[in-house]
């Protein structure tokens, strides 16, 4: 095998890890979620949940119905991140070529170090191993490895879940590509997926089959990629977390509560939204020249955004919720009742390149951020705020999405030179 | 049973050269002392400055949750959960 590619995949993992915090919930069908009510959508469940017909992101009730004895477990995000730093950790004494694809997932590009490890099936068991004595028995990773590339490896890792390893042997390929469905690949959804199906490619051998003038006429570049896949080929490189380019953009967007959804209450929490984007870009060491606002009617329902350039790149908090005003203001539909607000800060460009602030005003301002930005860091998030945002109650943490980014966590001090 | 206790505690703990946090031996709690069995967890949280060490252990079957103040070297019992 010249090229090795392995795909990580932590099991069940915000679960396993409330698991092995918490021994009382070990066996258990457990949910995780970010706030247990009923509105609430769960995270992650238990492996002893997902005996029953639940899914990712399920609302709680809907959950609670198909596993009457479901466990509901409010996150702890920092649980989470923390963990994933660690096995991140564990990971760099292997390779360096280490693509952070998400909190519980990594694909690694092991072909130099496997050979020297005793092949890929024995570097993968040592890796499960050092997981275990490292983080405990309850917090288990998949592996799964294949030549042919990240969507492969990504494949047979999952169809050997949990704690297994999966490879893929180049001899096995033909016999997968006839046997797999398009949409069990990653990259390609459902919509992707009925637009091929409509061509009369079901499987990745029809890919491979299909013309490839054909494939790029329907879409675009990304049928030749396609194309690649019907092949048994995904040449993708792994891209390490060393190399991860800067941030396009930075960005926060809140689920409401019922009791927050009027349109005067969902303005305070956009200010309080608005105010963690700039927070963050100042942290980052970012100024944005775009702000993109949006909002939804309903959880589920349509979304109206729209986006606004700035008269001067800005990190202040309430110079963005200026913007995000106005933009509101030019969309024509002003409901009553919002369900979901966001605000993202794009165009994104480095402060230190920029020349010092022209006005008085907006140099108080910068000087007012920068001592709220020191409270904050000495005293904790909580320890300074609008007043307005007294109005109201505290929301829940952040626990399906995370704020922290891959360039975030998994790059040692990225945050000190952006 | 997770009970709420949230009370100062003595721990008696071991700085390991290869560990990141001390190990948590054990720990003195309403008059009784409590040997740690095991360590389920531990992870950080920040609050500004201040950095809190948070410990899951197990001691004769029953579950602990614990926190250090790293600034102030001083340890909380935040809860405990009765054993099985």
């Amino acid at each position: 095998m010249s090229r090795c590619i392995v795909h990580l995949d932590m099991d069940s993992y915000f679960a396993s890890v409330e698991q092995q915090a918490q021994p009382s919930l070990r066996n258990q069908p457990i949910g995780v979620t970010g706030k247990p009510t009923e509105r609430s959508i769960i995270t992650a469940f238990s492996r002893e949940a997902k005996r029953y017909p639940v899914k990712t992101a399920m609302p709680v009730w809907e959950a609670q119905r198909h596993c009457p004895s479901l466990i509901l477990v409010a996150g702890h995000p920092e649980r989470y991140v923390e963990t994933s730093k660690r096995f991140l950790e564990i990971l760099k004494e292997y390779t360096v070529m280490i693509e952070v694809y998400s909190i519980d997932e990594v694909f690694m590009d092991v072909s130099q170090e496997a050979p020297r490890r005793g092949g890929p099936i024995a570097m993968a068991r040592d890796i499960q191993r050092r997981f275990r004595d490292a983080l405990g028995p309850c917090i288990t990773a998949t592996l799964g490895i294949a030549s042919a590339g990240k969507t492969f490896a990504k494949l047979v890792g999952k169809r050997h879940k949990p704690n297994g390893i999966g490879l893929l042997r180049d001899e096995d390929i033909p016999q997968l590509l006839k046997t797999t469905h398009v949409g069990e690949m990653c990259g390609i959804g459902p919509r992707i997926e009925r637009r091929l199906q409509q061509l009369g490619i079901y499987t990745l051998s029809d890919l491979g089959g299909a013309s490839e003038r054909l494939l790029r006429r329907e879409f675009g570049v990304y049928g030749l990629f396609l194309h690649q896949l019907g092949l048994g080929r995904d040449l993708t490189p792994v891209v390490p977390y060393t190399e991860i380019p800067p941030p396009k953009s930075i960005g926060h967007s809140k689920t409401l509560p019922p009791e927050l959804r009027d349109r005067s209450l969902a303005l305070l929490v956009l200010r309080e939204l608005a105010d963690k984007v700039a927070a963050r870009l100042r942290r980052l060491g970012y100024v944005c020249r775009t702000v993109h606002c949006g909002f939804r009617t309903g959880v589920l329902g349509p979304g109206y955004a729209k986006q606004a350039t700035l008269a001067l790149p800005s990190d202040d908090g309430e110079t963005l919720y200026r913007a995000c005003l106005s933009i509101l203001d030019a969309i024509p539909l002003q409901p009553a009742e919002i369900a979901l607000v966001a605000v993202s800060a794009t165009q994104l460009l480095a402060r230190d390149t920029l020349p010092d602030l022209l006005f008085e005003e907006d140099r108080r301002r910068a000087r007012l951020n920068s001592a709220v930005d020191k409270i904050r860091t000495q005293y904790g998030d909580r320890s300074i705020r609008l007043g307005t945002s007294l109005l109201l109650k505290p929301l829940p943490p952040h626990v399906g999405g995370f704020i922290q980014e891959a360039w975030e966590f998994g790059v040692a001090d990225r945050s000190a030179a952006p | 049973m997770i009970r709420k206790v949230g009370q100062s505690i003595d721990a008696f703990v071991i700085y390991r050269r290869d560990l990141a946090h001390p190990e948590l031996h054990a720990f003195r709690w309403a008059g009784r002392r409590y040997d740690v069995s095991q360590t389920n967890f531990v992870h950080s949280e920040r609050e500004g400055e201040t950095l809190y060490l948070c410990y899951s252990v197990t001691s004769a079957g029953d579950h602990f949750h614990l926190r250090l103040d790293t600034r102030a070297g001083r340890w909380t019992l935040e809860e405990m959960e009765m054993g099985p």
